[in-house]
């Protein structure tokens, strides 16, 4: 699959079933040209890094994923994303039950100006549950799932907004939870907070790893190394290289990658 | 010369305050003189009388500025707040949005004279409401609509965007995240711009002048939408030009009446305002 070139064999393809696949992805921002070429399979139930300096089109990439350029103004993808062999840019996709499947998680924490309770039950009620009993159960579900139940559950009701960013970024998440994706999308998800929250998160991500396929967006290298398996590296709109986490921070074969992941830039 | 270099700084700065702060004093001098000239001339005519009374009083002037205002606000509110949505939530800039918004700013600056001429023309006679409370409401409206718009939109703006993004990624549609996120946090921003925009309408006269307001002989309390009313605007112009035998007290008691009612809701809207603005932090 994909078009031959210099790097493919750069390009590593994940062994096992995989979730996501991008194929020849160009992303441009008016006449701006974003992303060139990128072509990727993403493996279910593992957790996939990005990595790369800043303006390398990482979390552009990521946005392409669910299809979250689409709101911005002059954004157009040429190439394709598949979800289980699916295209998402087909005509027929219904967008919002895209993202729906495949959920984000943002760089700072934006709880809605409403209760913890409301912020978890929001997705659910878009999407239809309604009655006590089940959302109570949904929002218990997405709490615990995200480590947070035991902090809020006596709170339910307090404003979202009175919580740390800490607490806020984990809200965020039971938040995704509850609408039961089978992808999450993490874009930076612990630059706005400090170690002991940073810790927390990524504890969770490795527990979320055995139901959900995980891609995160990082500029910490050491947060890619410690909590991913696969790992990809971008530079100015390219993926150089994708393979195995260990080879890519231990034996990577592109130099460039070599010089970033030994901190000589970015 | 480099000291007189050092010193200007501070002289300079002296000078601009100054300036600052005289431009500031005669934006609040002439407030302050105009409600003093109106409590000084009119205070001692301005009795509970005089605003109670149907028959001698300010009453029905007072009722029908206020029924005025509401179904102005009634009908202005909806299609402000739609049109704002559209243009803030829906549309994608072009040059069908640039030429709305181009027709807003101009119909901001038409004059009101203009659009009490052009609803007498569509409502009172095209479309046969005759003179009455619904023709003069519609006919404001349409003056406060640029106001409303624009309120409406710098309300819209100061929803964070992250809001909307985590809406949209949890899989809401753009209509469920304006309903649900959007809305609900711009509204006290959306009822502030509408109750000062409506409380300009209040003091109006030249749209009604044709459209709605009336010197009641035997009628003084509309009964439907469809029937003449006062107005204290419109009574005050009537008295300052036509009426013969009203006292000067009673002109200026009028007057205070009138800017009493329209601050009155610009203080509403600020207090609304406040209260809110503490409510919310993002």
């Amino acid at each position: 699959m994909g078009s031959p070139d210099v790097g493919a064999e750069l390009i590593l393809r994940p062994e096992g079933e995989i979730k996501l696949e991008t194929s020849g992805v160009n992303l441009f921002y008016d006449g701006f040209q974003a992303l060139r070429e990128v072509s990727v399979a993403v493996p279910a139930r593992r957790i996939t890094a990005l990595i790369g300096p800043s303006g390398c089109g990482k979390s552009s990439f990521l946005r392409c994923l669910n299809r979250m350029n689409d709101l911005i103004d002059g954004a157009r993808v040429v190439g394709d994303v598949l979800l289980d062999g699916n295209s998402i840019y087909d005509r027929a996709t219904d967008v919002a039950e895209l993202r729906k499947r495949v959920g984000m998680v943002f760089q700072a924490p934006n709880p809605f100006p409403m209760s913890i309770y409301d912020n978890v039950a929001y997705g659910p009620r878009l999407h239809g549950t309604r009655g006590r009993e089940k959302l109570d159960e949904i929002v218990e579900s997405s709490l615990r799932g995200a480590a947070l139940w035991d902090e809020v559950k006596d709170g339910l009701r307090k404003s979202a907004l009175d919580l740390s960013g800490g607490q806020q970024q984990r809200l965020s998440i039971a938040r995704v939870l509850a609408v039961e994706p089978e992808v999450l999308l993490m874009d930076e998800p612990c630059s706005a907070l400090d170690p002991t929250a940073t810790f927390r998160i990524e504890e969770l991500m490795l527990e979320l790893m055995e139901r959900y396929t995980i891609v995160i967006v990082t500029h910490n290298m050491y947060q890619a190394s410690r909590v991913s398996q696969y790992t990809g590296f971008f530079l100015l709109g390219e993926l150089i290289e994708y393979g195995v986490t260990t080879q890519i921070f231990e034996n990577p074969k592109d130099r460039r990658t070599d010089d970033y992941v030994r901190g000589r830039f970015g | 010369m480099r000291t007189v270099q050092r010193l200007r700084p501070r002289a300079t700065q002296a000078v601009v305050f100054a300036g600052l702060w005289a431009a500031a004093a005669v934006v609040v001098l002439p407030v302050v003189g105009i409600l003093a000239l109106m409590f000084i001339r009119g205070g001692r005519a301005l009795s509970w009388e005089l605003l109670s009374s149907a028959e001698e009083g300010l009453l029905p002037a007072i009722v029908g500025t206020m029924c005025l205002v509401a179904l102005t606000a009634l009908i202005a509110a909806p299609l402000g707040i739609a049109a704002a949505v559209y243009l803030s939530e829906y549309a994608r800039s072009g040059p069908l949005v640039r030429l709305i918004r181009l027709a807003i700013v101009n119909l901001a600056g038409v004059p009101s004279v203009v659009y009490g001429l052009f609803g007498l023309g569509l409502f009172v006679m095209l479309l046969a409401f005759g003179r009455c409370l619904l023709a003069g409401a519609c006919t404001l409206a349409l003056l406060v609509l640029p106001l409303v718009i624009t309120a409406s939109e710098e309300a819209l703006r100061q929803v964070p965007g992250r809001l909307r993004e985590a809406s949209f990624g949890l899989g809401a549609t753009r209509w469920q995240t304006v309903r649900r996120v959007v809305l609900p946090n711009a509204l006290p921003g959306m009822m502030t711009g509408l109750i000062l925009s409506v409380g300009r309408a209040a003091g109006e006269t030249a749209p009604i002048l044709f459209t709605a307001a009336f010197i009641s002989l035997t009628k003084p309390f509309p009964s439907s939408a469809l029937d003449p009313i006062e107005a204290l605007p419109f009574k005050l112009y009537y008295m300052a030009t036509e009426a013969h035998g009203v006292s000067e007290e009673v002109k200026w008691a009028t007057a205070a009446a009138l800017v009493m009612l329209v601050l009155a809701m610009n203080l509403a809207a600020v207090v609304i305002r406040a209260r809110l603005r503490g409510a919310r932090r993002w």
